[in-house]
């Protein structure tokens, strides 16, 4: 058992163990979990410490037979794309703790063993290194958060919650049919496996087929990202979802699905990726404008900050599909970068509406005279969401804008179309809700941010600052692990070789083992 | 020559038989004619030597099924039933099975025995079963040796039956 | 011990006699020794027993055969088979019987019809569903058929003064006697065909005849009508919505787990026996029926208040997805059924199991509205339901994710990207309805604050329920191989 190992698990067994604890001591729950959240992200950062190159492999890898026939394995590890991604899901559980502190009052004791739930899901998805696992984690982590909109949320909070569970997973149920075809050609789920066998050529697939297994993945990770015309179960989940809800939703599991674009779409069937890319990054481009146009004129200020989130991640899939190192470096940079300064808006917003009880921005005004230090935070979240530069959305923004200009620059036109919108639609609502006179139901019920409030949203501010300025504490890491996956993107699989016959180890290869193709031009 | 005029007796029989059940208005005549139609099946079995079988009609079909039929025609009310047209929507279900059916026989008909693997032996029933002491015999050899098993689980079917019928039938058990 | 009755015979049919044996003495003490209604705990201790003693059986056979190296030891001229197919199946019977008499003796005392002869028709509808698992002729099955049909008949209706009870026995005793006719029409042609009634030899003489023969084709036919009657597949499923709502709960967890195991294992022994070399024709029969009952399963499942309705809809889609892997019929697709009986099993009878705690004076509980709030009046019993509501779904890591997932492999190993795909997209909408059990517990508030009264032995049950649907959710190493050696040939 490695301290990967350790950071999954820890969190599942606090689930099981605050199940156990009697319903009427709600105080003992919450001090459980908090604890037991910490501790895992005192651990997990253990895990971004020892950085020793891993050329290949991955950090922490922990390999062992779950099930024989067919063979699927409890494959973990960790690399530059998943460390940060990891510790980001270990940072926001606390902090989902804090922030429903005093705001949630009833089954108390299930809303924070469901908190822990997830995070096992996230960091599990995230470590997964064989398909069938990353399948199993994937819907893992759909459960808790269904019950987290359905249980917690408010009026339409039903309506919601199924929305959400049904989109997800009607996309996925197709990536397990293309998982399962994988295997059946293949005769393994193991990623690195898979990676090793199309790099040698053992693994050929024709381009209708690759075509289709593409399709089944992106589909799966394009709702849950999400891409511009399937977006519509987002903006209903999040303003429905509870504070803690929407924070672990927007900051982290929207990434499930760039980060599956990332890992899988693109070193998995590298020809229909670059094949698709065009159409791809023109729906992600639409999804840019569309997001930032509708969030402009949202009077909700959930929705606002939901819809500006669809706008964000087309800069993610626009920087993942230009098939660019600066691209790629931008695009999970800035799923950190969202991950941060969405989940602090959303528990800004989450404290207004603790204060005031309206998401409505018309209910609000002049919060600024009663309430300086929550404005200020909301101020510097807020120049941090639209790119200002030594804040961090600026450096994720700036790389793929840079790595988008490289290929088409067409493309960097309009997506800088979205960043000049999201200044307009940000400091307009900042504008609306914080200057001008403050009405008397604001004057009364905003007070200023509390210590546990702070508590919560510091880190966060500083994360801000440290990944608008200190890059190099991120970007190494994750520059090396896209390096790979770029090259092995490059990867050109024969078309025209066909190969029905499993290919398990040892019979392997012996039947169509040739060489990879010289890598194509990336353009 | 005795058997043919036989054959077109009990045939007609059963033809009538049948008839007239499906015609008669009265419930207590379709029984009756029902029974008149089982009687010539069963004089059908014993032209082709089936004797067991023909027993077994008798027995189990009119003394035992067609006489609790008419206890429960008797039982029950039926007049209203007599006043009202007697047509069923279903016809069209009825004329498709009687289709299907037609074509099977007729089918089997040009077809004769080469539609079917006849066990070994039983090529030519008549002569086979008179040489082995008999259908009966043959019958109860097969069923106390070869069919020993579902013969005793017959038993437990019966048994369960009849607990079955109590538990639904009495009023407190 | 003479020809006809060798060692080898009774050491075969040791299970069903300890099953039919402990039957009827539990009619004959329930009589005589246990009059008064306190008494008839003993009668579960009884029923405990006798299964203790067909585990003991079948235990025997499982070592023998496992210690011989043999495939299958056949008895009574070839009339039954103990292989690991049939052994597989009676292990799950032994386990479905005895939860569901855990469950059965609160509830009867709920409903007022706690007779001593439910808990020996429990017995003797399995010790039908033995014969069903291990038959090898036609007449054995067809008889092992009757017995456990007319066992359930019976239970259907053991609610006597509900009047819902007496019209699904009746439904299902007419249906299910139609169904029978069928089958026995079917089986008269095959032993016309071959002139025997054994499934080997009905199997060697089928596959010497030219597939396109009508004769032949009319046998497969009516069979198949038969033997999808008895798995409630669509088009012929109208009894079962009836039947499940009618009948006491118990029973209706009991029918649809045992009596589909049954009916499944009976199917198997049928289409992989003596009916494998006609395939070509029977195939597409089975692609249509699986379609069909996958489709009206579960939209109709979709509009039901009722839950017990519900779940019958959700169990034709289930035929649904059992009839995939047979139609797959490779290695994986015959081992995806077995796996996917065996988590069904479990699965069904924990949802079940929760809907019978929730009855008591004056709660019917089979609506969905009464599991309002179900995880403020008992948290345990809400968290068995959506985990057996997970695994129907097919989500992981619950058992029902394996089964699922073996089936889609199956299809997708032989080459069925559609039927794959079809398969797929219907646990989508099959998660809306399953969902909306979820949602009125978890979500709604309750209506009447009610505490579920349980029992021991309901508790005893739910753990058992509970334990299986995670337990071969994650470790399903030990299941697989088991059911991997239920294989036929």
């Amino acid at each position: 058992m490695n301290l990967l190992t350790l950071v999954l698990f820890l969190p599942l067994a606090g689930f099981l163990a605050a199940l156990l604890v009697p319903r009427d001591r709600p105080g003992l729950v919450r001090g459980f979990v908090l604890v037991v959240s910490l501790a895992v992200f005192v651990l997990s950062i253990g895990l971004a410490l020892p950085q020793a190159p891993a050329a290949q492999g991955y950090w922490f890898e922990t390999n062992a037979p779950w099930i024989q026939s067919p063979a699927i394995r409890f494959h973990t590890g960790l690399d530059g794309l998943s460390l940060w991604l990891v510790l980001l899901s270990t940072l926001l559980t606390p902090i989902g703790i804090l922030i429903s502190w005093n705001h949630i009052d009833r089954r108390v004791k299930e809303f924070y063993a469901f908190l822990l739930l997830l995070e096992f899901g996230l960091v599990g998805v995230f470590v997964a290194l064989d398909l069938f696992l990353f399948y199993v984690f994937w819907e893992v982590s759909l459960v808790p958060m269904y019950f987290l909109i359905g249980i917690w949320g408010h009026q339409r909070r039903i309506y919601a919650a199924v929305k959400f569970f049904l989109f997800t997973m009607t996309g996925s149920v197709l990536m397990l049919a293309a998982m399962l075809y994988i295997y059946g050609v293949t005769g393994t789920f193991d990623y690195p496996t898979l990676l090793t066998m199309l790099a040698s050529g053992r693994w050929h697939v024709e381009s209708g087929e690759q075509m289709l297994l593409f399709l089944a993945f992106f589909v799966a990770f394009a709702i849950k990202v999400p891409l511009f015309p399937l977006h519509t179960w987002l903006p209903d989940a999040h303003v429905e979802a509870p504070t803690a809800g929407s924070v672990m939703l927007a900051s982290v599991m929207l990434k499930m699905g760039t980060y599956g674009l990332v890992r899988f779409c693109l070193p998995l069937f590298p020809n229909s990726a670059r094949h698709a890319a065009g159409w791809i990054v023109t729906l992600a481009i639409i999804g840019i404008i569309y997001g930032a146009l509708v969030a402009m004129v949202q009077p909700n200020m959930k929705k606002l900050v939901a819809y500006s989130s669809v706008s964000h991640l087309g800069f993610v899939v626009l920087g993942v599909f230009s098939f660019t190192q600066a691209g790629l470096d931008g695009a999970v940079y800035q799923m950190l970068n969202h991950g941060i300064s969405t989940g602090a808006l959303f528990m800004l917003v989450g404290y207004l509406y603790e204060r005031r009880h309206s998401l409505e921005i018309a209910d609000y005004g002049g919060v600024a005279t009663p309430a300086p230090w929550l404005s200020t935070v909301f101020l510097i979240t807020t120049l941090a969401s639209i790119g200002l530069p030594t804040l961090n959305n600026f450096v994720g923004e700036f790389l793929v804008l840079q790595g988008s200009a490289q290929v088409n620059f067409r493309w960097t036109v309009f997506a800088a179309i979205g960043v000049i919108l999201s200044a307009v639609y940000m400091l307009w609502l900042y504008q609306r809700v914080f200057f001008g006179e403050a009405g008397e139901p604001v004057r009364h019920h905003v007070y200023d941010l509390s210590r546990r409030e702070w508590a919560a949203i510091l880190p966060l501010l500083v994360l801000m600052v440290w990944m608008g300025t200190l890059t190099q504490t991120f970007l190494p890491a994750i520059s090396a692990s896209n390096a790979r996956t770029l090259e092995r993107s490059n990867v050109n699989v024969e078309f025209q070789v066909k190969a029905r016959t499993p290919l398990v180890a040892g019979q392997a290869g012996q039947a169509e083992a040739r060489p990879a193709k010289e890598p194509p031009d990336a353009r | 020559m005795l058997d043919t005029i036989f054959f077109y007796l009990f045939a007609l029989l059963t033809l009538l038989g049948a008839v007239l059940t499906i015609t008669r208005r009265s419930a207590v005549h379709s029984a009756i004619s029902l029974i008149v139609s089982l009687v010539g099946v069963a004089g059908l079995f014993l032209l082709q030597r089936a004797e067991f079988l023909f027993a077994v009609q008798i027995v189990l079909y009119i003394g035992g099924i067609m006489l609790l039929f008419l206890f429960v025609i008797m039982l029950v009310n039926l007049d209203r039933a007599e006043r009202e047209r007697q047509f069923s929507k279903a016809w069209w279900l009825a004329l498709a099975c009687v289709v299907g059916v037609g074509a099977e026989i007729a089918y089997f008909l040009t077809k004769g025995p080469a539609a079917f693997q006849f066990p070994p032996g039983a090529a030519s029933p008549g002569v086979a079963s008179a040489a082995a002491g008999g259908n009966v015999e043959r019958l109860a050899d097969a069923l106390f040796s070869e069919y020993l098993l579902p013969f005793e689980m017959a038993s437990l079917l019966l048994l369960v039956a009849v607990v079955g019928s109590v538990i639904l039938a009495k009023k407190r058990i | 011990m003479s020809q006809y009755y060798t060692a080898t015979d009774h050491f075969v049919l040791v299970p069903a006699i300890m099953l039919a044996l402990f039957g009827c003495a539990i009619l004959l003490f329930d009589f005589w020794v246990f009059p008064e209604p306190k008494q008839r705990k003993w009668l579960l201790a009884f029923l405990a027993l006798g299964e203790a003693f067909a585990g003991y059986g079948l235990w025997q056979q499982h070592t023998y055969i496992a210690g011989q190296g043999i495939a299958e030891l056949t008895a009574f001229q070839g009339s039954l088979v103990v292989d690991g197919f049939s052994l597989f199946f009676n292990w799950m019977f032994i386990a479905a019987a005895s939860i569901v008499a855990l469950m059965s003796y609160r509830y009867l005392e709920v409903e007022g019809e706690h007779h001593g002869e439910y808990y020996s028709l429990i017995l003797l509808a399995q010790c039908g569903m033995y014969f069903l698992a291990s038959g090898a002729d036609l007449i054995t099955l067809f008889v092992g058929l009757e017995l456990m049909a007319l066992c359930f008949y019976i239970m259907v209706g053991f609610l006597r003064s509900d009047k819902r009870s007496n019209e699904a026995a009746m439904k299902y005793l007419l249906l299910g006697g139609f169904s029978s006719g069928f089958l026995a029409y079917g089986f008269s042609l095959l032993y016309g065909l071959s002139g025997s009634t054994k499934l080997s030899e009905i199997g060697v003489a089928i596959a010497r005849r030219d597939p396109a023969d009508p004769v032949l084709l009319l046998a497969m036919v009516t069979t198949t009508v038969g033997l999808l009657f008895k798995i409630s597949a669509v088009p012929f499923h109208m009894w079962a919505p009836d039947a499940y709502e009618g009948a006491p709960t118990t029973v209706t967890a009991y029918l649809s787990v045992g009596s589909k195991a049954a009916s499944i294992a009976f199917l198997l022994r049928i289409f992989l026996g003596p009916l494998a070399s006609a395939r070509a024709a029977w195939e597409p029969l089975l692609v249509f029926a699986a379609i069909a009952s996958l489709t009206v399963g579960n939209l109709a499942a979709i509009s039901q208040h009722n839950i017990k309705r519900l779940l019958a809809y959700s169990s034709i889609s289930h035929a649904g997805y059992m009839l995939l892997g047979l139609v797959a019929g490779n290695e994986t697709g015959i081992k995806g059924v077995a796996v996917y009986v065996l988590v069904y099993t479990f699965t069904n009878l924990g949802v079940f199991l929760v809907i019978v705690a929730l009855r008591r004076e004056g709660l019917v509980g089979d609506n969905i509205d009464d599991l309002a709030g179900l995880m403020h009046k008992s948290p345990g019993y809400a968290l068995l339901m959506l985990i057996c509501l997970l695994s129907l779904a097919g989500i992981p890591p619950t058992a029902g994710f394996i089964g699922k997932y073996y089936i889609f492999l199956s299809l997708i190993q032989a080459g069925r990207y559609v039927l794959a795909a079809a398969a797929a997209l219907y646990v989508a909408v099959a998660i809306y309805y399953y969902f909306r059990i979820v949602r009125s517990m978890f979500m709604s508030d309750a209506e009447d604050a009610g505490a579920m009264e349980t029992t021991f032995g309901v508790r005893v049950a739910a753990a058992l329920t509970g334990l299986g649907t995670l337990g071969i959710g994650i470790f399903p190493e030990p299941f697989l191989r088991f059911a991997g050696q239920s294989l036929i040939r």
